[in-house]
């Protein structure tokens, strides 16, 4: 067990301006499950593309099993016997899964595909995963084709499997079930090497874990020896605070009112069923739930760009059926959405352009159908100190900047007008711990402001953190409500599955 | 990577974005990759190799056909640019480019698809004619005005059909805007064989106007009329309305994204319909001010495919009202200078239209260039 299969000794790859790992030396023993731990730019990735193939280190080497690895492409490191499942699967979503296993392979032609099926039966078999080898890649969930992707590599007969961030995309039942197999195939020898910003599954999964923060190893410790508080804190280099300092909350009226809306989407999952809901001046509603349980068709609802069927919708008591988007903004909500980049941002505007997106009809910003620029100068300074965006200037266009400050440039728009309804759909998915901790201060400082805050999260840790009542989506209808104090991790996991849906109904 | 530092190319991190062309070439010892960055000698650089690129293959083609290059070429420049009179004329063809450059660039802006031009062209003519026929008596100011503003609403109202259908029922405006084309060309053939028709004449034209719808000319001796002032000013107008107002914001900001557009409050249908009301009215001025500097009658070849050369130029501007100045000239410079060549050296004039064709390719490839590099990986 503590013989090292793969020795990364004083690795250094630069880019043009930052260093992306800085004499990095990490050691792999064989049958481990190894974390790679980092915010994002900590040079996690970069170090597995190393590993991977993908770039060349600009100096130190890499030892794999007592030989020095040279690797020009990823094909030369899987025949050497390293594979990587990316964060974007690579995968050709109208062929087959037993075609997507061979693609690639140079005798693809030649090759017997009732074998490759036999052999996908027997892994799938195995380890207790229900997929047809004939099915459509396509037509398969998320979690299902990651499956896909982890056999394409084990295909190759590979020793050492590097997974880069692969709980993204998957609910937490998914999760579970990942973790259980990568256990298994662990246990039956293989190397894992997982890539990932979060703690929890670090605690829960590895067997040891290296922490690296700006490039450089902090530290490699077997994950036993510490605990979570430990390894935020050698992550980001300062104490991190799990529970804010959270006061009772004082609801006012209500400012949220959503009775029984029904709205379909167009690909019929995700649709609402009557749900209702509501919303107090300040407090925070954490909205629970597996994507794809109607989240997006709310949002859509709540920020005006859908119309649901039937049901209404008020705002400070105000129906806002009729209402363009633009109205509905007026009426002091604010929204952060769900993808920041293709939802909420102008990518090709300069990010002063993109903070008065939405008010940029308004004064000061125009008079007369005529942009203001020192008034947008103005604010957009104003902004970027305030909120703390870290770009060179405010003419800097706005796809150069990082996911947290484009996130803040969000926070900075939508909240600088004081709203009194805030709808953030998750607010931190895809940020690192200071962006995610930053937000979520944000958050809790709109509601001690007297806003009513309505957060939609996949992150339960984030939910109970913040919310005030949590409600539980679950096919486009609210199946239970609760609070954070009352609520217990099984059974809120239990109803955004779906299941005891007999005891809900008490919407909120 | 970090926080503070915006790389210049993509963060090996950075969130779910993943640029198609990148993608194909990821894996393997050369990758292409996005810059976030394009820096502007960078673009300057690319354009200029794009054109001396662009003149090579033209003069490999000349050689090809036995001709002298050096000779040919210039016979081009003389012709394009050689005296006073001939840098005129240049002018004169640039008037109208200029006009369906910007047509084009502000709907490409927006990311509309207006292939229209020509037939908004042609809207602009025949609104032009319309108030000629209707109210020609009336004193010469009056009857201008009302004559650009007719075209204007012609050419608007034309392009309007295919944004209508467009916003109302999502029909594809590339398709709609290149039949329309088509159709008006069909209305303009029968008004010019019925109604409009001259009296003494078996041709398809309308009787020449009278001297006074004239457009005043700057210089005797030369045909360079106001229609080039009024180019000008349309480009500075454009511009303006692009970076300094609100409609320009919204314009840029559905061309950039039209999902977080409409989550913002942007009503993307009607800066659709006000996007291709403009682009419209500027073809159709194109029109009016063709007929009135130029032709002084309606005849159907009077486009000469001015609506379509713009859509080029528009690209090669990189939809920037002041570039759309620049390459109009340059496209005028080729129709002018290849008379000249054909005349001296033999060489078809239809040449141009591979010089065009070329020149746009090559561009559109600098663009690409400067907008990604190529890395040995490792």
């Amino acid at each position: 067990m503590t013989e090292t299969i793969l020795a990364v000794d004083r690795v250094t790859k630069r880019f043009p301006g930052v260093v992306a790992n800085d004499a990095v030396s990490v050691d792999i023993r064989r049958g481990e499950i190894h974390c790679l731990l980092g915010e994002n730019g900590a040079g996690k990735t970069t170090l597995a593309d190393i590993l991977y193939g993908v770039y060349r280190p600009d100096e130190g080497s890499v030892t794999f099993r007592g030989e020095t690895l040279e690797l020009h492409t990823p094909r030369d490191a899987i025949a050497a016997g390293i594979g990587m499942v990316h964060q974007h699967f690579e995968l050709v979503p109208p062929m087959s899964v037993v075609e997507n296993v061979v693609i690639g392979t140079s005798a693809s032609q030649w090759l017997d595909l009732s074998e490759v099926r036999d052999r996908l039966n027997e892994f799938f078999h195995n380890y207790d995963v229900e997929i047809d080898p004939d099915a459509e890649v396509g037509r398969l969930s998320v979690g299902e084709q990651q499956w896909v992707e982890i056999f394409k590599t084990l295909y190759f007969g590979v020793e050492v499997l590097i997974l880069d961030e692969p709980t993204a995309v998957l609910t937490p039942q998914g999760v579970q079930e990942l973790f259980r197999i990568l256990r298994r195939m662990r246990d039956e020898g293989l190397t894992i090497i997982l890539i990932t910003h979060k703690l929890k599954e670090v605690m829960e999964l590895s067997d040891r874990v290296t922490v690296l923060r700006l490039g450089k190893v902090v530290g490699t410790v077997n994950t036993a020896d510490v605990e979570m508080r430990d390894l935020a804190q050698m992550m980001v280099g300062r104490e991190v605070l799990f529970q804010f300092d959270k006061e009772r909350s004082h609801p006012g009226e209500a400012v949220l009112e959503v009775d029984g809306i029904h709205l379909a989407s167009v690909t019929g999952r995700g649709s609402l069923k009557g749900l209702s809901l509501s919303v107090h001046a300040g407090e925070v509603v954490g909205l629970a739930g597996v994507s794809g349980n109607g989240q997006n068709a709310l949002f859509d609802a709540l920020v005006g760009v859908e119309q649901p069927s039937a049901g209404a919708i008020r705002i400070g008591g105000v129906d806002i059926a009729e209402l363009s988007a633009n109205r509905i903004g007026q009426l002091g909500m604010a929204s952060v959405p769900a993808d920041r980049i293709a939802q909420g941002l102008l990518m090709d505007f300069k990010v002063k352009e993109n903070l008065v997106l939405g008010r940029h009809r308004s004064n000061p910003f125009s008079r007369a159908g005529v942009l203001n620029r020192s008034a947008i100068d103005g604010f957009a300074a104003e902004s970027i100190e305030g909120f703390d965006i870290r770009t060179p200037s405010a003419s800097q266009l706005t796809r150069t900047l990082s996911g947290g400050n484009l996130q803040k440039v969000i926070m900075a728009r939508e909240l600088s007008g004081e709203p009194r309804l805030l709808v953030a759909h998750q607010p931190t998915r895809g940020l690192d711990i200071s962006a995610s901790e930053y937000v979520r201060r944000r958050l809790l400082e709109e509601r001690d402001r007297g806003a009513a805050v309505l957060l939609m999260s996949e992150d339960l840790d984030e939910i109970f953190q913040l919310s005030d009542r949590i409600a539980v989506i679950y096919d486009g209808r609210i199946v239970s409500e609760t609070t954070p104090e009352q609520a217990d991790l099984e059974s809120l996991g239990l109803s955004m599955a779906g299941v005891d849906t007999v005891e809900a109904g008490s919407a909120a | 990577m970090t926080d503070q530092a915006p790389s210049e190319t993509q963060a090996p991190e950075g969130g779910g974005r993943r640029d198609p062309l990148s993608m194909l070439f990821q894996s393997g010892a050369w990758r292409i990759e996005r810059r976030l960055i394009v820096r502007p000698w960078h673009e300057v650089i690319a354009l200029i190799a794009a054109l001396v690129a662009a003149v090579a293959i033209i003069a490999g083609l000349v050689l090809f056909i036995g001709k002298s290059p050096a000779d040919s070429f210039a016979a081009l420049y003389n012709g394009a640019f050689g005296t006073r009179a001939s840098t005129l004329e240049t002018l004169v063809q640039a008037t109208p480019l200029i006009l369906t450059g910007l047509a084009a660039a502000i709907a490409f802006r927006a990311g509309v698809w207006n292939i229209g031009g020509e037939g908004q062209f042609f809207a602009g003519v025949m609104g032009t004619w319309f108030v000629y026929d209707l109210w020609g008596g009336l004193p010469a100011p009056l009857l201008f005005l009302l004559m650009f503003i007719f075209a204007a609403i012609a050419g608007a109202a034309w392009a309007s059909v295919a944004s209508g259908l467009l916003v109302r029922y999502g029909t594809n405006e590339i398709l709609t805007t290149v039949m329309l084309n088509f159709v008006i060309l069909y209305i303009l053939s029968y008004l010019l064989a019925g109604p409009w028709q001259s009296p003494d004449t078996f041709y398809y034209q309308t009787v020449r106007m009278a001297d006074t719808t004239y457009l005043p000319r700057f210089f005797t001796g030369s045909r360079l009329h106001w229609g080039f002032a009024i180019a000008l000013l349309a480009a500075l107008v454009v511009y303006w309305l692009i970076r300094r107002t609100t409609l320009g914001y919204e314009i840029r900001g559905i061309g950039s994204n039209v999902v977080a557009s409409r989550y913002k409050g942007i009503r993307v249908g009607t800066v659709t319909l006000a996007t291709m009301a403009i682009s419209g009215a500027l073809a159709g001025i194109a029109g009016a001010g063709e007929l009135l500097g130029l032709h002084h009658r309606v005849q159907l070849d009077i486009a000469e495919g001015i609506g379509f050369t713009g859509i080029i130029i528009a690209l090669v501007a990189r939809l920037h009202p002041l570039g759309v100045i620049v390459a109009a000239i340059l496209f005028g410079a080729l129709v002018n200078g290849s008379t000249a060549m054909q005349y001296e050296t033999g060489i078809p004039k239809a040449l141009v239209f591979v010089i065009e064709g070329t020149t746009l390719a090559l561009v559109l490839i600098a663009a690409m260039v400067t907008r990604y590099r190529i890395r040995k990986a490792g």
